[in-house]
């Protein structure tokens, strides 16, 4: 598939303080792609360098065949933005903002618009400054989906929505895939990339540390595994059976329960050995993405965790 | 109730040093008041200062250079009585009531400056801290915190008072240590500090009045703006002193420093603020929070807006406040014109000038109008900056990025800015100054309207400039934008008093409002004026440039 967003190398500092520091990516064309990091670790600076605002000190970026910086009119045309934090006009209605962004662009889908108003529960004819931080949210998330671009890039879109509208916006998001477009997705929210994304990327401190889809990130990372032993007398044999199976970690025995975590190259060789003890009960939990995460930012999340 | 506790505790780990959380949960309306007002301070030490320094050093300059300026006593009596009897000048200054000691000529000469400026100061600092905090959410997380309902309004109006108070000991104080005796000195620095105190008053009514800071401000300004028209007035008409009773800056100019020293109308202005303030509580517990009592009405739910259109759009209240100015000052100031010919023929130096030859009539009625020009011109200045810096805001509050994410390069989306910039003052002074010389023209007078015309034309490429250094600095050096504004006072204080208090040429010549040549004279010199105009599209190309280059700030 081809690559609508690649981005190799890319440094950008502002003064003294490295907002990246060599970040690569890479998003192909039809996916959801999850751009996944706390903030400040520089995921709004990557965005608005793809969207030409800033330029980058060092790095190639591409952009759907072009340069952002210098061809932002063409490019723009093809992108819609939803900017993290969505300031509007206190004198113009959200009708209003809708249809200028629109109208920049060069026209938008009416039908839609009036779809999306209505799903969204928008009303368009309240002033910016009356709309709370949620409903402006929402004024930049219909214009944007209300356009025709092939490529969206939106900066942590739903920071302010509500649960239920949450779940509208990954619906509509789903929606503007299965219609071929292309969706670069900056978020810390885990569980809305985690049910959205078809890729993710991780980043840290201005730098991707991890890439790929979820089922090759899980691969790579180790599956929880709890178990009841059904027999007493075999318990004395499970801790050196299981200690020797390559991959295991952490294990622990109390009376005739059993946990431990494997990676995915000994899962296979940890259930025989589970099966030949003879189980009563078993979980086997795989990593989630705050698994995952958490790998990267262990440092900060690790005393927080409840399992 | 834990709701409460959490939002509690947020305020108080947000403003850690300001102790929220150790006010008791019983309290008044105005329960942490002291502590929002060091917190205030805190916030604007820095954004106080240069108007302390500039409101309070200036009388200071004029004061110490009194003694250079006139030899003899004579000449200073000489130029009380043909100055301080022209009407512009007492339309613009205030009457000239005793230019004898160096005391009653720093007062005439400063303190319709100080107490315009003192006021603003004031306004200013009320709508920062009350309407203007509300809108952008930094109040809402003092208010959910431990304070009484009118807190943050006390807070905002006692920081006002405070610094109308440091006015009045900074005049006072520099003017004695220049060697002025204690009582005028005071008087001088009374009549700003009152201006300031009830013009707090005036912005915390406004605050409940507006929905927006902008709004509030604009409110506060335009009462500002009448008060000073309504005293020009009753400085100037025949029989019209009573004028003077009607507004603030009448009762400030009514303690008269140097020449009378009279404190009661200082009494007045106290009366003024606090009766102001009374009445903005009273209207802040008939609001909600965030809203004004103006209610905001709907937009459409369609709209048809370029950049054009927005452009016009975020203008158009600024634009209609300085179109009304223009004409309404300029229309003022041609009836003031029209009644120098009566002064000519009572003021023996005039006579003997015109006797001699030296001046016609015509020529020296345009003099003065050629003063009252300026001052349009520095509105139309002010326009010019307001217009450039208010492209800057869009970018500053984030929707330029929102913006420029859509089909449109950084030139088309200044670009109605630069026209607008260029465009709505030249149309301000023209529309001014045809005003001018049709009422005086109605009124009688003599004066050639295509002349006047022509002479506020011949201003514009002044304002074309100081829009430039605005979008110059816009593009280049945005931290730095606020130093238009610098510039501008500059200009005005050199161009306005830097005759008058004996400035070098090469001095007066920094201000593109000096050069200006009169278009009466048989050979005008345009040269300086040509300058200005290289100059002013030098820093608007360099403006572009910087700003097509330059990262869009982030927020």
């Amino acid at each position: 598939m081809a690559a609508v967003v690649s981005i190799a190398g890319l440094t950008k500092s502002f003064g003294h303080s490295m907002a990246l520091d060599g970040l690569d990516l890479e998003v192909s064309e039809g996916e959801v792609h999850g751009f996944l990091g706390p903030n400040g670790a520089g995921k709004s600076t990557t965005l608005r360098i793809l969207l030409g605002l800033l330029r980058a000190d060092a790095g190639t970026v591409r952009v759907l065949d072009g340069d952002p910086w210098r061809d932002v009119v063409t490019l723009h045309r093809r992108i819609a933005y939803v900017p993290g934090d969505v300031s509007l006009w206190p004198g113009l209605s959200g009708g209003e903002a809708i249809d200028l962004l629109g109208r920049l662009r060069g026209g938008l889908d009416d039908r839609r618009r009036a779809e999306l108003l209505e799903t969204f529960e928008l009303d368009p004819t309240v002033r910016g400054h009356a709309y709370s931080k949620g409903n402006r949210q929402k004024v930049a998330i219909v214009a944007a989906l209300s356009s025709n671009a092939e490529l969206l890039i939106l900066d942590e879109p739903t920071s302010g929505l509500d649960p239920l509208m949450e779940a509208t916006f990954r619906q509509e998001i789903r929606r503007e895939r299965a219609q071929g477009r292309s969706v670069l997705l900056s978020s810390h929210i885990l569980a809305e990339v985690e049910s959205l994304a078809d890729r993710i990327s991780i980043i840290r401190r201005g730098k991707v540390v991890e890439s790929g889809s979820l089922d090759q990130m899980r691969s790579h990372a180790r599956t929880n595994v709890a178990a009841t032993l059904s027999d007493g007398a075999t318990r004395l044999s499970a801790t050196p059976q299981l200690g020797a199976v390559p991959g295991v970690d952490g294990l622990r025995i109390e009376g005739s329960r059993v946990q431990f975590n494997v990676d995915a190259g000994g899962l296979a060789a940890a259930m025989n050995v589970l099966t030949g003890l003879g189980v009563s009960a078993l979980t086997v939990t795989p990593p989630s993405l705050e698994d995952l995460f958490l790998q990267h930012y262990g440092e900060r999340g690790g005393q927080g965790r409840t399992q | 109730m834990t709701g409460r506790h959490a939002a509690i505790r947020t305020a108080g780990t947000q403003t850690s040093r300001t102790p929220l959380t150790r006010i008791a949960l019983t309290g008044t309306p105005l329960t942490g008041t002291l502590a929002l007002l060091r917190h205030a301070l805190r916030l604007d030490r820095w954004k106080l200062l240069p108007w302390l320094l500039v409101i309070g050093i200036f009388p200071t300059v004029s004061y110490s250079v009194y003694g250079s300026l006139f030899s003899t006593p004579l000449e200073a009596k000489a130029l009380q009585l043909s100055l301080g009897t022209n009407p512009a000048f007492s339309l613009l200054f205030g009457p000239a009531t005793d230019l004898g000691t160096a005391a009653g000529f720093t007062a005439w000469r400063v303190q319709m400056f100080g107490m315009f400026f003192a006021a603003l100061m004031a306004v200013f600092t009320v709508t920062r801290h009350t309407r203007a905090a509300e809108e952008s959410g930094r109040a809402e997380l003092l208010d959910s915190g431990v304070v009484g309902r009118h807190a943050r309004l006390a807070s905002a109006v006692v920081l006002a008072w405070l610094a109308s108070a440091a006015v009045t000991v900074l005049v006072g104080v520099a003017l004695m240590v220049a060697g002025s005796e204690p009582v005028p000195a005071f008087a001088l620095g009374s009549a700003f500090g009152g201006m300031g105190l009830a013009f707090a008053g005036v912005a915390a009514v406004t605050a409940q009045l507006g929905s927006t800071g902008r709004t509030a401000n604009t409110l506060a300004a335009t009462v500002l703006g009448v008060s000073y028209l309504l005293r020009g007035l009753g400085d100037t008409l025949d029989d019209s002193e009573w004028l003077l009773w009607t507004s603030p800056m009448g009762w400030a100019e009514k303690i008269r420093p140097a020449s009378e020293n009279e404190l009661r109308p200082l009494l007045l202005l106290l009366a003024a603020a606090l009766m102001l303030a009374v009445l903005a509580a009273w209207l802040e517990s008939r609001r909600d929070f965030g809203m004004g009592l103006i209610a905001p009405r709907g937009g459409p739910a369609r709209g048809r807006l370029g950049t054009w259109g927005l452009t016009a759009r975020l203008n158009r209240g600024a634009f209609l406040t300085w179109a009304v100015v223009f004409v309404a000052l300029g229309s003022v100031y041609g009836l003031v014109a029209t009644t120098m010919s009566g002064i000519f023929n009572d003021n023996p130096f005039v006579k003997q000038m015109i006797a001699f030859r030296l001046a016609t009539e015509e020529q020296l009625l345009f003099a003065f109008v050629e003063v009252l020009l300026l001052v349009l011109a520095f509105i139309g200045g002010v326009f010019g900056i307001q217009v450039v810096l208010r492209f800057h805001t869009e970018e500053d509050e984030g929707r330029a990025e929102w913006m420029l994410s859509a089909p449109l390069s950084r030139l088309s989306y200044v670009g109605p800015t630069v026209v607008l910039a260029a465009v709505g003052p030249a149309v301000g002074m023209a529309a001014g100054s045809a005003a001018l010389a049709t009422s005086a023209r109605l009124a009688g007078s003599e004066l050639d309207t295509a002349k006047v015309v022509f002479q506020g034309l011949a201003e514009v490429p002044a304002l074309w400039l100081a829009a430039a250094v605005a979008l110059f600095l816009v593009g280049l050096a945005p931290r730095a934008r606020a130093g238009a504004w610098l510039l501008l006072v500059y200009w005005l204080l050199l161009t306005m008093f830097g005759p008058v208090l004996k400035a070098p040429d090469w001095l007066l010549g920094t201000s593109p409002f000096h050069v200006v040549p009169n278009v009466m004279e048989s050979n005008p010199d345009w040269l300086p004026v040509a300058w200005t105009l290289l100059l002013a599209v030098g820093l608007l190309l360099a403006g572009l440039a910087g700003y097509r280059r330059r990262d869009l700030a982030s927020r």
